[in-house]
C-alpha cells in the first residue's frame, strides 16, 4: 500500500490545520468533509482569537495569566496541562496566521489591532473585523489547497464519515481507516489510515436551533462513540448569550458587540411599548453592569446567558414582554461600528430589518458550542510544581510556569488528543479537552488551530513508529463497509416516496428532539426536566427504530444522510441528558437549578461515558479527576455586586417555562 | 492535452487587446473624423470661406448657405481624396475593421446576455455593445460597398458615388430621388440612422469598457467620472452623426450639383494651369 | 422585519426539480404556511417534511444545499425569482407578503445539477487553484510575524477576502457559462470572484511573489481579458465586494505586466 497516511475528517480549522501540519511534514492526507471545505462551521466564529501580545503583556498580562482566565472561565474543568500548553502557544499562532496573509485589523501603525473580550480585563483578542473565524478558515483553506495542488493532500469532499474502522480487540485495538459515502452518488467505501483525526465539531443541531451551521449534528462524534471512543463532558453545552431568534436557527451576535462597548439593557418599566432608542437613559436598566460592576457586559458567556434568561423568563422584563434584551451599540459612531463590526451588523440588518447602529439589537440566548466531546488524552509536560497555586494571580506577577514549549503538554507526544481509541484522535471542538465547563470568548479558534498544529506533530510521530495499516487484512475493511451498507439499505427499505406521518417521519422526529432538548438542557437544568427529558428521549428512540424516509432514492439522498444523523443525535442528546442529571452541581455553563453550588469535592471530575451496545442503559457513565496541578480551583464570582441575586432567583420558583 | 495549444489560445490576451485597440486607433479615431467631416455638410453653413472660390452667380443661385455647406464638405472630401497613399490608409482601415468585427462577432456569441432577469443599466449597455456591434458590422459593410465599392444595386439609385461630386451623389444613394423621399430613400435613411447610432454608441461605450479592461479606471468614482465624460463624447459625436445625416437629407441635391460642378471646373481648371506652366518651364530648360 | 406581512397566510413554492444529472427538470409547487420571521430555508424545511404538492402528490423531499444560514458561507446560493442570491437572508416577508404570493426556486444554471436545487460549485474552488490562490509561506513554524500592514490596506483586503465562493457573481454574468467538462475549465473564462482573489493575493506582501504567475493565469484564454464589464457581478454580490474595482486594478496589473515582459521576458 505504499506510503503511510493520514485521514483527516472534517474541513474546519481543526480538521485543515492539521492536514496542512501534517501534509508539510511530507505524510500523505485524506482530508474528508461533507461540504466544501470553504463552507465548514468554523466562517461563523465572528469575535475574534485570543493571544497574550505584546501590548497586553507590557500592561502586565501574560500567558499564564491567559491560561488562569481559560481555565476559570471553564470553572475548572478542563485538564489544566493542554490548556498551559495552548495559551503558551497561542502568540505563535497569530504570528502564523499574520503570516498567512490573514487581514486581521490593524493600528495606525501598521501593527494588530486588539480588542476587549470576555473573561478577561486586558485587550488580548486580535480579529479580523467581525468574522474572525472566516478568515482565518480562509487562510486555512488557501493553504490545504496549496498542499492538494501539490498532490500532498487529497481532498475528498461532499463525503459523510459513516465509521471509523477498528482492527484488533482490547489494548491492541487501533482505528486503521474509515468507512465513508459519497453523498451524491451515495456509494459507500472504506479508505485505508494510519491514523485518523475527527475534526466534526460540534452537534448544536440536537438541539434544533442553535448557532450552529446544519452540518454540526455531532452525527460523526457519535458513530465514533458508538463505535467503542469515549465521550466526555456530555453535558457542557455553551449557551451564547446574544443571538437573534429566526424560524430555521439563530444567528449568533458576536461577543465582539459587548467587546466594543455594546451594552446591555431592558426597560424599567415592563413591557414598554416605546421602540428601544426612544427610551431615555434613567428609564433603562443595565442590569448587568449592576450586578457586575467590574466585568460589566463582559462576563462569560454562561453568566451573561442566565442574567438574561433570569431577567426575561423570571422577572417577565424582556422587551415587549417577549424574551429578548437590547444588546446596545447606537451611543458608538458609525465609522467605527462599520470598521469593526460590519459584518455582524450587516447580518442583523438583514435578518431582522432594522439598522442596529440606529436602534438597539434584540437578542436572546442560543445554544453555541460543546465543550464537551470525544475524550482525548495528553502526555504532561515537564512543568511539575509541588502543588497548585492558590491565590489570584495578579497582573503584572511573574508567571510562575514559562512560556516555552512542552511545561503543560508533551510535544509530540503520540497520545495528546488521541483518543482511548489507539490511531483515533480528535481535534478541535470535537474534543472536550481546553474548555472545562465553558469556553471563553474568542478561545475556540485558538483551540481549534493549536489542536492541528501542535497535536499534529503527535499524529505525524505516532504513524512513524505504528504497524501499517496497509498490511491490514481487507476483511477488516469489508466488513466495516458491509456494516454501514447494511444500515444504509435498512434506511433506503423503509422509505416510501412522501410518506407523511409525523410519529416515523425523520424531520418531525429531529425537531420534537431539539425541542425537549432546548427546555430541558440548555440555560437552567433541573433533575426533573433532565429525567423527564430522557424519557421523552427513550421514546424517541422508539419512534425512530420505525423511521420511514419520504425518499428511496440512490443518488444525493439527503434525506437518508439527515436519517441517518438523527439516529446518532438522539444517541449524544441521551449521553448529553444524562451526563446532566448525574452532575449534581452548578458549574460553568452547567446549571442545576436543584444544585446550584459548584460541588468540588463531588464533581471537579470529567464525566466520560463509554457506549455499551447490549445493555440495557446503552451510556456507561464514570468519573475521572481532573488533572489540575497547576493553580487551584477559585471560587468563580467575576465580582459579582453583594446585593445583586446571588444566582437567579428562579430558584424559588419553577423553570419550567422557557 | 499532449498539443501545443493554437494560435488563438496562444495569443489570446495579445488578440482582445489587439481587439480592443484597433476599436480605438484606428477605427474611432477614423469614425471621429469621418463624423467631423460629414457633419460639415450640415455646420459648412458657418465655415465662412466654404464658399471660396465659388463663381458669385453659383453662390447666387443655389444661395450662401447651401454654397458654403456643399462647398465646406467637397472641400473636405478633396483634402481626403488628394492625401498621398489613400488607398494604403483605406485598406488599413478596412482590415482593421474587418479585424475588429470578426474577432467582435466570435467574442460576442460567447456570452449569453441577461438583461431579463438582471435588468441593470450596465447589464443593458453590455447586451447593446454586442448589438449595436452586430449592426455597426452590417452598415459599415453596406456604406462602404455602396459608396466606395460602387455597388448601387443596393442603393435607392442607379448613380454610384464620387469625390467630385460628393454630396450630391451621397444625397441621392440616400434619398432615392431629387426631392424629398423614396420608399426606398426611406427605408435607406433610416437604416442610415440606425447604422451611425449604433457605432457611435459602440465607441463611447467601448472607450468606457476599454478604461477599465486596461486598468485606465480602476475605482468605482473613476469608472463613473471617466463614464460621464464617455457619455459627453459619445453625445457629442452623436449629434455630429445626426448633423450629418440631416444635412444629406436637407441639401437640394440640384443646388449641390451646381456647386460641386462648378467647384470642380475651378479645381480642373488650376490643375490644368499648373500643369501647363510645369510644361513650359521644362521646355525652357 | 418591519413589514406588513400577512399572518397565516399561504405562500406557493413553484420549485424547479431534478433527478439528477443529464435527467430532465420539470417542477413542484408546494403550498407553506410560514413560520414567524421564515426565510426560503426554513419553508425548504417545512415541504420537506410535508413532502406533499399543492395538487396532494406525495413527492421525494426536496434537496438543496445549505450551511451556515448567516450568508457567510455560501451554500444555500439559488435563483430566487429569476435573480440568484442566498436562500437564507431571502426573507418570505418580504417575498410574499400576502395570501397566495408566489415564489420561486431554481438551482444555478451556471454550474451543473447535482439534484433538485443542489449544484456542484468545485469548478469555483479549481479557480482558486488556477490563480494559487494563497500566501507562499515557507512552513507553519513559529518564524515570528508576518509583514506591517497599513490600516488602509487592510479594510482593502478584508473587504476582498470575504468572498465565500457562493458564485452569485459568476450566476449573474453573461460571460460565465456552464460546463460540465472538467478538462475545459481551464480555458472557460475564470469569473469576477477569482480575479478579485488575484488582487487579494497580490496585495499582500508575501502573496506577492506569485504575482507573476496569477497575472501570467489572468492573461491567458479565461483569463480577465473575457470580462464583458456588464458589471452584474458587483451589483449580486451579497458581501458588497467591488469586484469591479477588482477588474480594473487587475486589468492595469495585467497590462503592465504584459508589456513588462513583452521587453524583458527571456
Amino acid at each position: 500500500m505504499g506510503e503511510k497516511r493520514v485521514i483527516v475528517v472534517g474541513g474546519g480549522l481543526a480538521g485543515l490545520a492539521a492536514a496542512v501540519r501534517i501534509a508539510e511534514q511530507g505524510v500523505p492526507v485524506d482530508l474528508f468533509s461533507m461540504v466544501p471545505v470553504k463552507r465548514s462551521h468554523s466562517v461563523c466564529a465572528q469575535g475574534g482569537i485570543n493571544a497574550a501580545n505584546e501590548v497586553a503583556k507590557q500592561q502586565g498580562y501574560s500567558e499564564y495569566q491567559h491560561f488562569d482566565e481559560t481555565l476559570i472561565g471553564g470553572d475548572y474543568l478542563a485538564d489544566q496541562g493542554p490548556v498551559l500548553e495552548m495559551t503558551n502557544y497561542a502568540p505563535k499562532i497569530i504570528d502564523l496566521l499574520d503570516r498567512m496573509g490573514v487581514p486581521f485589523n490593524r493600528t495606525d501603525e501598521g501593527y494588530l489591532a486588539l480588542r476587549m473580550f470576555g473573561g478577561s480585563l486586558f485587550k488580548r483578542t486580535q480579529f479580523a473585523g467581525a468574522s474572525t473565524g472566516q478568515q482565518l478558515l480562509y487562510a486555512l483553506d488557501e493553504q490545504t489547497r496549496r498542499f492538494a495542488a501539490e498532490g500532498k493532500v487529497t481532498m475528498y469532499e461532499f463525503w459523510e464519515f459513516l465509521w471509523p474502522v477498528l482492527e484488533g480487540e482490547g489494548d491492541d485495538r487501533r482505528c486503521v481507516g474509515i468507512v465513508a459515502q459519497d453523498m451524491r452518488t451515495m456509494q459507500i467505501r472504506s479508505f485505508r489510515g494510519d491514523a485518523v483525526i475527527m475534526a466534526t465539531g460540534g452537534c448544536g443541531i440536537i438541539f434544533g436551533k442553535s448557532t450552529n451551521s446544519v452540518i454540526c449534528t455531532g452525527g460523526a462524534a457519535s458513530r465514533c462513540y458508538q463505535a467503542g471512543a469515549w465521550y466526555a463532558n456530555p453535558e457542557m453545552i455553551q449557551v451564547h448569550p446574544t443571538a437573534i431568534p429566526g424560524a430555521d436557527k439563530c444567528r449568533l451576535m458576536s461577543e465582539s458587540a459587548r467587546g466594543e462597548g455594546g451594552r446591555v439593557w431592558v426597560p424599567r418599566k415592563k413591557g414598554d411599548p416605546r421602540p428601544g432608542h426612544e427610551i431615555p437613559e434613567d428609564e433603562r436598566w443595565y442590569f448587568l453592569e449592576e450586578r457586575y460592576p467590574k466585568y460589566k457586559n463582559l462576563v462569560p458567556r454562561d453568566i451573561a446567558s442566565r442574567e438574561i434568561f433570569d431577567v426575561c423568563v423570571n422577572d417577565g422584563m424582556g422587551v415587549y414582554g417577549e424574551n429578548q434584551v437590547y444588546l446596545d451599540l447606537t451611543h458608538k459612531p458609525r465609522e467605527f461600528l462599520d470598521r469593526r463590526l460590519g459584518a455582524i451588523l450587516e447580518i442583523y440588518e438583514k435578518f431582522v430589518g432594522e439598522d442596529p447602529r440606529v436602534t438597539p439589537m434584540r437578542i436572546f440566548p442560543s445554544v453555541h458550542y460543546s465543550m464537551g466531546g470525544m475524550w482525548t488524552g495528553f502526555e504532561p509536560g515537564d512543568a511539575v510544581p509541588d502543588e497548585p497555586v492558590a491565590h489570584v494571580h495578579q497582573p503584572g506577577e511573574t508567571p510562575p510556569i514559562g512560556t516555552e514549549p512542552g511545561h503543560g503538554m508533551k510535544f509530540g507526544a503520540p497520545n495528546n488528543m488521541m483518543t482511548n481509541i489507539t490511531g483515533l484522535y480528535a481535534f478541535g471542538e470535537v474534543n472536550f479537552a481546553y474548555h472545562g465547563a465553558t469556553r471563553l470568548g474568542a478561545n475556540s479558534l485558538l483551540s481549534c488551530i493549536f489542536d492541528g498544529l501542535y497535536c499534529g506533530m503527535s499524529v505525524v510521530n505516532y504513524i512513524n513508529d505504528c504497524a501499517p495499516a496497509g498490511e491490514v487484512s481487507q476483511s477488516v475493511y469489508d466488513s466495516a463497509v458491509k456494516q454501514e451498507q447494511d444500515k444504509h439499505d435498512a434506511l433506503i427499505s423503509a422509505s416510501e416516496t412522501g410518506i407523511d406521518d409525523p410519529d416515523t417521519n425523520p424531520y418531525t422526529i429531529a425537531k420534537e428532539m431539539g425541542v425537549m432538548m432546548t427546555e430541558a438542557s440548555s440555560v437552567v437544568k433541573t433533575g426533573e426536566g433532565l429525567q423527564r427529558c430522557l424519557d421523552g428521549l427513550k421514546s424517541l428512540r422508539e419512534r425512530f427504530s420505525r423511521v420511514r424516509l419520504g425518499d428511496g432514492s440512490a443518488w444525493t439522498n439527503q434525506t437518508l444522510s439527515f436519517t441517518r444523523a438523527v439516529g446518532d443525535m438522539l444517541i449524544l442528546a441521551e449521553t448529553i441528558v444524562k451526563g446532566g442529571l448525574l452532575r449534581k452541581e452548578s458549574r460553568g455553563s452547567h446549571y442545576r437549578l436543584d444544585y446550584p453550588e459548584r460541588d468540588d469535592a463531588n464533581f471537579m471530575k470529567t464525566t466520560v461515558v463509554e457506549f455499551v451496545p447490549d445493555a440495557e442503559d446503552q451510556h456507561r457513565v464514570f468519573y475521572r479527576d481532573v488533572i489540575a496541578p497547576y493553580i487551584k480551583a477559585r471560587p468563580r464570582k467575576y465580582g459579582k455586586t453583594d446585593d445583586a441575586k446571588e444566582t437567579p432567583k428562579a430558584e424559588k420558583e419553577a423553570a419550567t417555562s422557557v | 492535452m499532449g498539443t501545443e495549444p493554437g494560435f488563438f489560445k496562444r495569443h489570446h490576451f495579445l488578440l482582445r487587446r489587439l481587439h480592443s485597440l484597433s476599436g480605438i486607433v484606428p477605427i474611432g479615431l477614423f469614425l471621429v473624423n469621418h463624423l467631423l467631416t460629414n457633419s460639415t455638410i450640415a455646420w459648412g453653413m458657418i465655415n465662412s470661406r466654404g464658399a471660396e472660390g465659388l463663381p458669385p452667380s453659383v453662390i447666387e443661385q443655389v444661395g450662401q448657405s447651401t454654397a458654403m455647406r456643399v462647398g465646406t464638405f467637397q472641400h473636405e472630401v478633396g483634402f481626403i481624396n488628394n492625401m498621398p497613399f489613400l488607398i494604403l490608409i483605406e485598406i488599413a482601415l478596412w482590415v482593421s475593421i474587418a479585424f475588429h468585427a470578426i474577432l467582435g462577432v466570435y467574442y460576442a456569441t460567447s456570452g449569453s446576455p441577461n438583461v431579463k432577469h438582471y435588468a441593470y443599466q450596465d447589464n443593458w449597455r453590455y447586451s447593446l455593445q454586442r448589438l449595436t456591434g452586430y449592426v455597426a458590422i452590417l452598415y459599415i459593410f453596406y456604406h462602404v460597398a455602396t459608396l466606395r465599392w460602387g455597388w448601387t444595386w443596393l442603393t435607392p439609385t442607379d448613380e454610384p458615388w464620387t469625390y467630385e461630386r460628393a454630396s450630391s451623389t451621397l444625397a441621392m444613394a440616400l434619398r432615392g430621388q431629387m426631392t424629398g423621399l423614396s420608399a426606398g430613400g426611406m427605408a435607406v435613411s433610416l437604416f442610415y440612422f440606425i447604422g451611425i447610432t449604433a457605432c457611435v454608441y459602440h465607441f463611447a461605450n467601448g472607450l468606457w469598457t476599454a478604461a477599465i479592461s486596461w486598468g485606465l479606471t480602476v475605482s468605482e468614482s473613476a469608472q463613473k467620472r471617466w463614464g460621464y465624460v464617455c457619455t459627453g463624447f459619445g453625445a457629442a459625436l452623436m449629434l455630429l452623426a445626426w448633423a450629418s445625416l440631416i444635412g444629406f437629407l436637407t441639401i437640394d441635391i440640384d443646388d449641390a450639383r451646381q456647386v460641386e460642378m462648378s467647384k470642380h471646373a475651378t479645381t480642373a481648371a488650376t490643375d490644368q494651369n499648373a500643369l501647363v506652366e510645369h510644361l513650359a518651364a521644362a521646355e525652357t530648360e | 422585519m418591519a413589514t406588513k406581512a400577512a399572518p397565516n397566510r399561504t405562500v406557493r413554492f413553484r420549485i424547479k426539480r431534478c433527478d439528477g444529472p443529464g435527467k430532465p427538470s420539470y417542477w413542484h409547487e408546494f403550498d407553506v404556511v410560514p413560520e414567524k420571521n421564515a426565510n426560503v430555508i426554513s419553508c425548504l424545511k417545512q415541504i420537506a417534511e410535508h413532502p406533499v404538492t399543492a395538487s396532494g402528490q406525495k413527492v421525494s423531499p426536496p434537496v438543496w444545499d445549505s450551511g451556515c444560514l448567516e450568508e457567510v458561507c455560501g451554500a444555500c446560493t439559488m435563483v430566487v425569482n429569476g435573480k440568484v442570491r442566498q436562500t437564507c437572508t431571502c426573507l418570505v416577508d418580504v417575498y410574499a407578503p400576502n395570501n397566495g404570493d408566489t415564489i420561486t426556486l431554481e438551482p444555478m444554471s451556471k454550474f451543473p445539477v447535482v439534484r433538485d436545487l443542489w449544484v456542484d460549485r468545485q469548478r469555483l474552488f479549481h479557480n482558486l487553484t488556477r490563480i494559487k490562490g494563497w500566501v507562499p509561506i515557507d512552513n507553519t513554524y513559529a518564524l515570528g510575524p508576518g509583514p506591517k500592514e497599513s490600516p488602509e490596506k487592510q479594510q482593502v483586503r478584508y473587504k476582498l477576502s470575504e468572498c465565500m465562493s457562493c458564485g452569485c457573481c459568476l450566476e449573474a454574468c453573461p460571460q460565465f457559462q456552464l460546463e460540465t467538462n472538467e478538462s475545459k475549465w481551464d480555458d472557460a473564462f475564470i469569473g469576477a470572484n477569482a480575479i478579485s482573489q488575484v488582487r487579494y493575493f497580490n496585495e499582500h506582501q508575501t502573496g506577492k511573489q506569485l504575482k507573476s504567475d496569477r497575472l501570467d493565469t489572468m492573461s491567458e484564454k479565461g483569463g480577465i481579458s473575457d470580462c464583458g464589464n456588464a458589471q452584474n457581478c458587483v451589483k449580486v454580490c451579497p458581501k458588497e465586494i467591488p469586484l469591479t474595482e477588482s477588474i480594473g486594478a487587475v486589468g492595469r496589473a495585467v497590462t503592465i505586466h504584459s508589456i513588462a515582459s513583452f521587453f524583458s521576458r527571456k
